[in-house]
């Protein structure tokens, strides 16, 4: 079954990646895993590090995978604002795995509470992320 | 006296000099447009981050107290972080920085406040490391083309420096881009954030960027608090937002500093060319003088010998 479409939009500091009309837009935020379908209340929401993935129809879903950023969703038209947004074959795996170990290396001899300790932990969730997006691939 | 061989020789490798440079002053000119580019492509981003933010604010309760924008009480220790190039050979590009690190180095010291080194390139970590002083941190390896997860790194760094109290204060010297000639040295302080760059007072927003005052309206219909859902509360995202502010003025940072490298290299290669050609025509004009000094002489010498013959 069709769905109504609208605009989604994903933006990161590096450029416009996605700028199309989609049916739904599926990602996580902070409270739990959300998906976006037409004529969604204004909403703000901060998003965690997942797989973004934008249905423009049933079968044919683009997929990234996200870093930390923020979902905006007004006018019946939807803002993905992140850090990061790779294209799963383009993730590197090695090269994700070396910093995941350097933040758990850290995250080690941070200190309880401190502020080093929450950017490590931060780390890690967005590179494990990463990789169980390389992993469904 | 160079004999004409030499000269010759000395025209030759002049010319393949010239190639050189030549060649560099190209690429240069080729990554310069890419590196404009990438700061084009970063404001769109900025700008979102700005009007969120901005909603945030008029959705929150309270303003949330963000250590990010709370000044330490008395500033003893300062980070400095130098925003040089992986390579030289770009004129006075990475010496003006270090310059103005050591000066305001001076300044600090008066005040009584210890410097903290950062450097970001290659050129910024070997000179603070050749004058025997301790790098905080140092980040080589991207100034060709700088990642926005290069700037995160620096800027976690940072922050959780500033919040864990290592630092009172953060500034940042680095290469702003002007024009493809011009490159000037701009002095920034990255922490504590500016209450008003954050937050935005209303007169401050609207007054400085009409674009945003634009979209703002736009979204005008929506602007009753109650419709909206936040995900967390908006003071839970107002204290996200604020580390992303110093990202952000990090990789602009480092994208006008990559601008700059290109567009100061390009400008030293082509001055270097000219050059070249300049010592080029120099050194042909003493060939040819050379070698008709050494037909004069032959001519000399046979005229001499006829004489002697007579």
């Amino acid at each position: 079954m069709a769905r109504t479409k609208f605009r989604a939009e994903v933006l990161t500091p590096e450029g416009q990646v996605f700028d199309d009309e989609v049916e739904m837009v599926s990602t996580r935020t902070t409270v739990g895993s959300i998906g976006v379908l037409a004529n969604h209340a204004p909403l703000m929401a901060i998003l965690d590090p997942t797989e973004l993935r934008l249905y423009k129809s049933e079968s044919d879903v683009v997929r990234f995978a996200q870093g930390e950023g923020y979902l905006q969703v007004v006018d019946n038209s939807a803002l993905v604002l992140v850090e990061e947004a790779i294209e799963p074959d383009k993730l590197d795996r090695s090269a994700i795995e070396s910093r995941l170990k350097d933040a758990r290396d850290s995250l080690e001899q941070a200190e309880e509470g401190s502020e080093e300790r929450n950017r490590c932990e931060r780390a890690i969730r967005r590179y494990e992320a990463f990789l169980e997006v390389g992993d469904g691939s | 006296m160079a004999t004409q061989k030499d000269i010759k020789s000395r025209i030759a490798s002049v010319k393949n000099i010239r190639k050189i440079t030549r060649a560099m002053e190209m690429v240069a000119a080729a990554r310069l447009r890419r590196a404009e580019q990438r700061i084009e492509e970063l404001r769109p981003y900025a700008e979102a981050i700005r009007r969120m933010t901005r909603r945030a604010v008029e959705a929150a309760e309270s303003i949330p107290s963000l250590p990010l924008l709370e000044e330490h009480d008395s500033i003893e220790n300062v980070g400095l972080l130098l925003v040089t190039g992986d390579r030289g050979l770009a004129g006075a590009f990475n010496s003006q920085i270090i310059r103005a690190g050591n000066a305001r180095n001076r300044e600090l010291q008066q005040e009584s406040a210890q410097v903290h080194w950062y450097a970001s390139g290659r050129r910024g970590v070997s000179s603070i490391q050749f004058r025997g002083l301790e790098l905080a941190a140092g980040y080589t390896g991207f100034t060709d083309r700088p990642a926005y997860a290069d700037a995160r790194n620096i800027a976690d760094d940072l922050i959780a420096h500033y919040v864990d109290g290592a630092v009172d204060r953060v500034e940042i010297l680095y290469n702003g881009y002007v024009s493809p000639m011009t490159q000037e040295v701009r002095h920034e302080t990255l922490l504590p954030l500016q209450q008003a760059e954050v937050l935005g007072s209303e007169e401050d927003g609207e007054g400085a960027s009409p674009s945003d005052e634009a979209s703002d309206s736009g979204e005008g219909p929506d602007h009753s608090r109650s419709l909206w859902i936040y995900e967390p509360e908006p003071e839970d995202i107002l204290k996200r937002l604020a580390p992303d502010y110093v990202e952000i003025s990090i990789y602009r940072a480092l994208l006008e500093s990559t601008a700059s490298e290109h567009g100061a290299r390009m400008t030293a290669m082509r001055n270097a060319s000219e050059n070249a050609a300049e010592l080029i025509d120099n050194l042909t004009l003493e060939a040819n003088r050379q070698r008709q000094a050494e037909i004069t002489q032959e001519i000399m010498e046979v005229v001499a010998g006829a004489e002697g013959l007579r």
